[in-house]
């Protein structure tokens, strides 16, 4: 038993160590700025939404192609982690591997760029 | 070879069918004509290969069903039965397919008809040369649909239609016995190819089965069930009301459907059977029976009719009732041999009679004819030809073949026999009356047509003359060419091993010697029959009347036809009908339909409408059913399992 | 290195996909004839490809990826469903003016997708495939994105697919908790041999996985979204869904069941054969009311997914040969039921109601024969295709003892004669209103008449396609 808790004693430390950073964030400035607040700045801020409204108000749906965007790419970074970490054990087979989904997502951007998914207006 | 002589109809057929109207009439024409013409010509190599070199074939296209023992292929088999078949049928056909350009140019669906006349040469084609009982029925339904559409062939009119209608339906009862002749066939051969039923009839002579509590001979049963078949397609006694009504069609159909092939495909079926019937000496008896009578029957019809296509019809009826008596007496050959000879001259006279019809304006009653022979010379000597090759004159076709079959007859020294033979004799002094009466009336004496008709009386053009003239070839030479190899000494080698006669069933070779009067009275009493038809309406135009009017009752009774059609009317038709209306009335539309059809068919109705209801559109609705689905199956094992 | 050859096809499918893609984005014209062209060489080389490789069963990819002769048979069948779907679709679509390149590479991946599935040989990449396809198929739903009709279809299929997709998910990862893996083979071995009734745990995720199937064949329950989907997609989305992905999902379905499944009929039995008579019951009712005959259409894929299921659920060989058959048939009934559909125009305007077919035995005789021959068939009157595709299937039920299923199935089909038999009615005996327009295209009219000559031509020559299924549905038992 004691084993396995030992085991996640780093992870308890990581936990404390972000709470302590946090606490001390929120607590210097509360500490050390000045303090003048108004109606906007108390509001909860929720990427330019009112988090208490009716969902099913109109927005900007380019806000969503960025999103599902990033999410595509955002995944092929977490796919990149665990195969930098073993590329060693996995050899050349391991490598090429990531080159054909590498390349298989860049045909897929090349193909949002030439729609023109990326510019704004 | 082989397989192009029988498939390359079906292509014309599929070819005119569909494409019709972009090929046109005349590309509909050649392609029809070209192709059977073709198979025509490929027919001949064939039955020198196999009639002369001996050498029977059989092409195994590919497996059509296999289920259980039941195994049954598209098969081609070519054996002498086969190939005399097909030399006829494609030679005839390709005339009658040359004469409809000719004759058919006013109508509208040439393609249409060209095509049906090719549908139906194949599957004539199909049925010849059947390896399995199977095949053989897809032949014998295929020529039952092609003469279907073709008697309806101009189904604008409401006869044509009544007389499809009625064909289809007499041949149905037929081929409901035939389709149970195939299931007893089956039933006590577990096969249903002719090589292995006939390899094992032999053992089968003596088999019996229990049927209503009674023993009953297998093989005289099947034959028995196959020979109904054969009585609707051919037309015999009892089934043949159709095919007098069946002349609704146009001219070429009656010549090649309803004279020369399809109708004796009964008699090629029984024949191809024979290792079956030799086997059975009660079916043989009703063979013969019913063909003696049949020959009898429609001779004295004939003698009556006034439409010049019906004569033929009952002259085709009592033809066939010769060739089934015939078989009835086991000369299968003989059988054959006059359907061979009866299809070269029948053939003629209906192609003949259409020239007539054709150059008398549509017209088909004799007795507003007469006096024409001068306008279609060509016409008239054509006719001559076919009615002396048809009343058995000497040295004309039908001499050989009905003399063999009438001697076979004598030949057999049975009473059936007998009997069959003197009720020949007698049919055959009413053919040579009928037909002298037909030649008389329609070609010589005073003209009875109105002058507007006889203005436009003329010989018909070279595409329609050429193929009687062919055929004409075949009424004269037919008989003497065949005679030898067909029913003479050559006989053995000739058929080799397509027909089966058992030892004891020699009447041929006691036709052979035959006495002198036996061999020479059919020819005196179709003399005679041709003498009293000169009397009655050449010199004395007034007896006939007269005797109609003194034996009105006779007279009647043969104009109408022995009463057949009112009594089927009575018997069949109209109970048919008070029952249907009894039945439709009360029980099907009170209580069937009640209860079941319009109940079933409302609950159907109101459940549809619920389950529609079910289709609300919500996407919640949609997964709430999926997740109460999973829901309720998962409880359901939990539930079972415990 | 795993062993590439048996995922070949799918490895050129794959190449192709990103090849029309990238050939349509770098064009200047944004139409789709070129890359539909290409769409349809690329099913085709796979088609060689897949037959070229033969049907001896070989694993790869650690034994995820399975190639037999069900495999080839069933890739055969998606991918002739899918070259005739991409034929199909571009008149219409050109008429609508939505002919953009994507739409070919959208279904190759989507036919991508249904390869794998047919070769899933892991509970992984039976999902891979299954998504793959999926999403693919949901953008093609709404492809026509003007429309109110083809969007909300696309919606509602992407929701209650995500739905499906979760279930499947979760049954896999239930099957996977209790039995120790994904691997067909290993859980095969695992449920051998009858060591009693398996744990209630692996029964539900079996539950859950055929609830997620089921959702993709379109069985009832989880039909709901068909009729919806199938009316408000563009037509030829609409024969596409019909055919391809079914053909597919059902082969999944097999695969799944008699695989590694095939040892725990008796508990899945029941199930399937629920499902089964709910089916064919429901498509043979609800299919009476409708008036949109893409819409009854929906309906009559329900009832025949039905009978397909009985095949399934007798679970032996003759079972299976008789869903081989039965989808073979399907497939050229629907498409040309659906070739007719499409040449439903009047004026240039697409109609789809039943009663505008009104007499157009008068107006095309032609089509109307071809329409009367599927309809024919698929009310499954001898002695056409359609007859003999539920004569095997109640065959293989009466002998596998499951005359109740079988017997359910006969008066269902006889209900849903009805409506088959009202549409031949509204052709040959109605008056006609007025004629489509002329003329429906060369490809149309080839697609017509092949299908046509292939469901008459069956009865007689029904031995290729019965001998090529024995042969498929034996290899899933390895005998």
């Amino acid at each position: 038993m004691d084993a396995l808790l030992r085991e996640y004693l780093p992870i308890l430390i990581f936990l404390a160590i972000a709470v302590a950073i946090a606490a001390i964030a929120v607590g210097a400035s509360w500490i050390v700025a000045r303090q003048r607040p108004d109606s906007e700045k108390t509001s909860a801020y929720e990427c330019g939404f009112d988090a208490f409204d009716d969902a099913r108000s109109k927005f900007e749906v380019r806000f969503y192609l960025v999103a599902i965007l990033f999410i595509i790419f955002d995944l092929e970074v977490a796919f990149l982690f665990p195969w930098a970490v073993t590329l060693g054990q996995i050899g050349m087979f391991g490598f090429w591997s990531m080159m054909v989904f590498l390349a298989i997502l860049t045909i897929g951007f090349v193909y949002e760029w030439r729609k023109g998914a990326l510019e704004w207006e | 070879m082989y397989v192009a002589a029988v498939f390359l109809p079906l292509i014309g057929a599929i070819v005119a069918g569909l494409f019709g109207r972009w090929i046109g009439d005349r590309g509909a024409q050649v392609v029809t004509c070209g192709l059977v013409g073709l198979s025509a010509i490929l027919s001949i190599p064939i039955f020198l290969a196999v009639v002369i070199g001996g050498q029977p074939q059989s092409i195994e296209l590919f497996t059509w069903m296999q289920s259980g023992s039941l195994d049954a292929s598209w098969a081609l088999k070519f054996d002498t039965l086969t190939a005399v078949m097909l030399i006829v049928v494609t030679w005839v056909s390709f005339m009658v397919h040359v004469y409809s350009i000719g004759y058919m140019h006013h109508d509208h669906s040439i393609p249409r008809f060209q095509s049906y006349l090719s549908l139906f040469t194949f599957f004539m084609l199909m049925l010849v040369t059947a390896d399995n009982l199977i095949q053989l029925f897809f032949g014998w339904e295929g020529v039952g649909l092609a003469s279907y559409l073709l008697i309806g062939f101009w189904y604008e009119k409401p006869s044509a239609n009544a007389a499809a209608i009625k064909a289809f339906i007499v041949n149905r009862v037929g081929d409901f016995g035939f389709a149970l002749g195939i299931f007893g066939a089956f039933f006590l051969f577990d096969s249903v190819v002719f090589d292995a039923i006939f390899a094992a009839a032999p053992d089968k002579a003596a088999e019996t089965v229990v049927f209503f509590g009674t023993e009953w001979h297998a093989i005289t049963i099947i034959c028995l069930l196959l020979f109904v078949g054969a009585m609707g397609k051919s037309a015999q006694l009892g089934l043949h009301t159709w095919l007098p009504d069946a002349m609704e069609g146009p001219t070429p159909v009656s010549a090649l459907i309803h004279a020369a092939t399809m109708v004796t495909a009964g008699v090629f079926m029984v024949a191809r059977m024979s290792p079956l019937f030799e086997y059975s000496d009660t079916a043989l008896t009703v063979v013969t029976l019913v063909g003696a009578f049949t020959a009898i029957f429609a001779a004295t019809v004939g003698c009556v009719q006034n439409d010049i296509k019906r004569i033929i019809a009952y002259s085709t009826c009592s033809q066939l009732g010769y060739m089934f008596f015939a078989i009835g007496v086991s000369a299968y050959q003989a059988a054959i041999f006059h359907l061979m000879t009866h299809a070269f001259f029948k053939a003629l006279l209906f192609l003949g009679a259409g020239s007539v019809i054709h150059a008398m304006s549509d017209e088909q009653d004799i007795r507003r004819m007469g006096g024409i022979w001068r306008h279609i010379k060509l016409t008239w000597a054509l006719m001559w030809i076919g009615s002396l090759a048809l009343a058995g004159i000497p040295f004309f076709a039908g001499y050989f073949s009905k003399d063999m079959i009438l001697e076979a007859a004598w030949g057999a020294h049975t009473p059936v026999g007998t009997l069959a033979f003197w009720l020949g004799i007698g049919a055959a002094f009413l053919t040579a009356f009928y037909s002298w009466r037909l030649l008389i009336l329609t070609f010589h004496g005073q003209p009875r047509a109105d002058e507007h008709v006889m203005a436009h009386v003329h010989e018909s053009p070279p595409v329609m003359t050429v193929p009687l003239i062919v055929l004409a070839i075949g009424a004269i030479f037919a008989g003497f060419v065949g005679y030898e190899s067909f029913v003479g000494h050559g006989m053995q080698e000739f058929w080799g091993n397509s027909i089966l006669v058992l030892k004891g069933h020699d009447a041929i070779e006691n036709a052979h010697h035959a006495p002198f009067w036996v061999k020479t009275l059919p020819v005196f009493v179709a003399l005679a029959g041709i003498a009293m038809a000169y009397l009655f309406y050449m010199f004395a135009p007034a007896l006939p009347k007269m005797l109609a009017a003194r034996f009105q009752g006779a007279y009647q009774f043969l104009l109408n036809k022995w009463y057949f059609d009112e009594l089927y009317d009575f018997l069949f038709v109209k109970p048919a009908f008070v029952l249907g209306q009894g039945f439709w009335k009360t029980g099907d539309g009170a209580l069937i339909d009640g209860l079941g059809p319009d109940g079933v068919a409302a609950a159907s109705r109101d459940i549809a409408r619920r389950m529609s209801w079910l289709q609300s559109g919500y996407v919640y609705h949609y997964a709430f059913a999926m997740i109460i689905g999973v829901a309720a199956f998962v409880t359901w094992y939990m539930f079972n399992m415990g | 290195m795993p062993n590439l050859m048996p995922a070949l096809p799918e490895i050129f499918l794959a190449c192709a996909a990103m090849a029309i893609l990238m050939l349509g984005v770098f064009r200047k014209k944004d139409d789709m004839r070129a890359t539909a062209t290409l769409a349809v060489v690329a099913f085709a080389v796979t088609a060689l490809l897949v037959s070229g490789l033969g049907s001896e069963r070989t694993t790869t990819f650690g034994g995820m990826f399975v190639i037999d002769g069900f495999a080839v048979f069933m890739k055969t069948l998606v991918l002739v469903a899918s070259g005739l779907a991409v034929v199909m679709s571009v008149g219409f679509l050109e008429r609508e003016e939505i002919d953009r390149f994507e739409y070919p590479a959208l279904m190759v991946l989507a036919t991508l997708g249904m390869m794998m599935m047919i070769s899933a040989n892991n509970l992984m990449s039976l999902y891979l495939g299954l998504e793959l396809q999926s999403l693919s198929l949901y953008v093609m739903a709404a492809y026509q994105r003007d429309s109110v009709r083809a969007s909300e279809a696309g919606l509602k299929y992407f929701v209650l697919g995500a739905l499906a997709s979760g279930m499947l998910l979760y049954g896999a990862s239930l099957i996977y908790g209790f039995a120790g893996s994904t691997d067909f083979e290993v859980l095969a071995r695992t449920f051998a041999g009858g060591h009693g009734a398996p744990h209630a745990g692996v029964i539900v995720g079996i539950v859950f996985v055929v609830a997620g199937l089921a959702f993709k064949v379109s069985a009832v329950p989880f039909h709901m979204w068909t009729p919806d989907v199938y009316e408000g997609a563009p037509t030829p989305v609409t024969a596409f869904f019909s055919v391809a992905p079914k053909i597919a999902a059902f082969a999944l379905f097999v695969r799944v069941m008699v695989g590694p499944f095939g040892d725990l009929a008796d508990q899945w039995r029941q199930v399937i054969v629920f499902i089964s008579l709910a089916s064919m019951i429901l498509g043979a009712f609800a299919a009476i009311n409708q008036t949109n005959i893409k819409r009854l259409m929906a309906y009559s894929s329900i009832g025949h997914v039905g009978y397909g299921l009985i095949g399934l659920a007798v679970g032996n060989a003759a079972g299976i040969r008789g869903v081989l058959i039965y989808f073979a048939i399907y497939l050229f009934m629907n498409i040309g039921a659906f070739a007719v559909i499409l040449s439903m125009r009047q004026k240039g305007r697409m109609v789809e109601g039943i009663e505008d077919l009104a007499g157009l035995s008068k107006t095309s005789p032609m089509m109307a024969l071809a329409m009367a021959i599927f309809m024919f068939s698929m009310a499954g009157i001898p002695p056409l295709a359609g007859f003999w595709g539920k004569f095997y299937v109640f065959m293989a039920a009466i002998d596998a003892g499951l005359v109740t299923l079988a017997v359910i199935g006969v008066l269902a089909s006889v209900v849903s004669a009805f409506y088959y038999l009202r549409i031949i009615k509204v052709m040959y005996f109605d008056e006609p209103v007025e004629s489509f327009d002329r003329p429906i295209g060369r490809a149309m009219g080839a697609i017509l008449a092949v299908s046509a000559i292939v469901i008459v031509a069956f009865t007689v020559v029904p031995s290729p396609l019965v001998t090529e299924a024995e042969a498929a549905a034996s290899t899933l038992f390895g005998e």
